[in-house]
């Protein structure tokens, strides 16, 4: 990635995290912290089991919907960010340049575009707006990496992918890797609501005024 | 401090992490993913890290599911330990 880029993904994100942090602080409530650390460090570990989509390619889940869903956008982003700090940090996961980058498009972007269109869907259509959700987080998530790739090369070539490559094969793959995350999102869900429901009772509303 | 339920949660999400894991090795492990196919495909690669992390996701299922446990309790310690100090404050607050 080009530096101006990868400097203005941290900014932007370095924003919106301080947004998330000064909200969950406003909004925590203490009997939800065990399920949203329990929440967090099972995405991480399905954030490891990439599956296959078709031409030789894997995708894996982001988790971004699946955490709004539960938590709330801002706590969602909140959580994410950590997992994408520790994979960066621990594991050699994502690069510290990149980590900005990564942060905007899947705690930031995945958490707001899901608790989106979660908030368009009627209840009635609750679960067919999560697995819309957790697709569009996804789709949205590639559309602004390739996004920064292309700008990257249009930059300087030395970084980044032309966009008339980066953008439709990203797009591609990414709306199949998509239905996965649809698929895993509403299932869980589904499972949460049948053995433990109260987990689904934790999430903030993001309107002015909700309390936890 | 943790309830009971909480735990069997964690121990049921390493179980399902241990299972996905064969499935992983068995049809994804080789296999690039999405932004790695496209990087891949077009000559680009990561350059040289700035920084130098301290474990990897392992090569085979041992060090994988290793390394999926230890990213599952740094994760959770993390986030357990920060949000409880911030839950604990606000409540703090709240009584004054």
């Amino acid at each position: 990635m080009a530096p101006v880029i990868w400097i203005l993904g941290w900014a932007v994100s370095l924003i919106f995290i301080a947004l998330a942090v000064l909200r969950v602080n406003k909004t925590i409530d203490e009997k939800a912290v065990p399920f949203m650390a329990i929440l967090a460090a099972g995405i991480f570990v399905a954030q490891m089991l990439n599956f296959p989509i078709i031409g030789g390619t894997t995708g894996h889940l982001i988790g971004a919907a699946l955490a709004t869903v539960l938590l709330g956008p801002w706590a969602a982003m909140l959580i994410i960010t950590v997992i994408l700090i520790i994979q960066g940090l621990i594991f050699g996961d994502g690069g510290i340049t990149a980590l900005g980058l990564n942060i905007l498009n899947m705690a930031i972007i995945g958490s707001l575009s899901a608790w989106a269109i979660i908030s368009l869907v009627p209840k009635k259509y609750e679960m067919t707006g999560i697995f819309a959700a957790a697709w569009t987080s996804v789709f949205l998530a590639a559309t602004a990496c390739a996004l920064q790739l292309s700008f990257s090369y249009a930059i300087d070539p030395a970084f980044g992918i032309d966009g008339t490559i980066a953008i439709p094969t990203m797009l591609a793959s990414h709306a199949i890797i998509g239905l996965g995350e649809g698929v895993i999102t509403t299932g869980i869900v589904v499972f949460l609501a049948k053995v433990a429901p109260e987990t689904l009772k934790m999430r903030v509303p993001s309107e002015k005024g909700a309390g936890a | 401090m943790i309830e009971r339920k909480y735990l069997i949660a964690s121990v049921a999400i390493i179980v399902a992490f241990a299972i996905g894991l064969v499935a992983f090795f068995a049809f994804s492990a080789d296999k690039p993913d999405g932004l790695e196919d496209v990087m891949e495909d077009n000559g680009i690669e990561e350059g040289e890290p700035i920084w130098q992390a301290p474990f990897d996701y392992g090569d085979d299922y041992m060090g994988a599911l290793f390394a999926g446990i230890i990213g599952f309790l740094v994760v959770f310690l993390v986030l357990f330990a920060y949000l409880r100090i911030v839950a604990k404050r606000k409540s703090n607050e709240e009584k004054k």
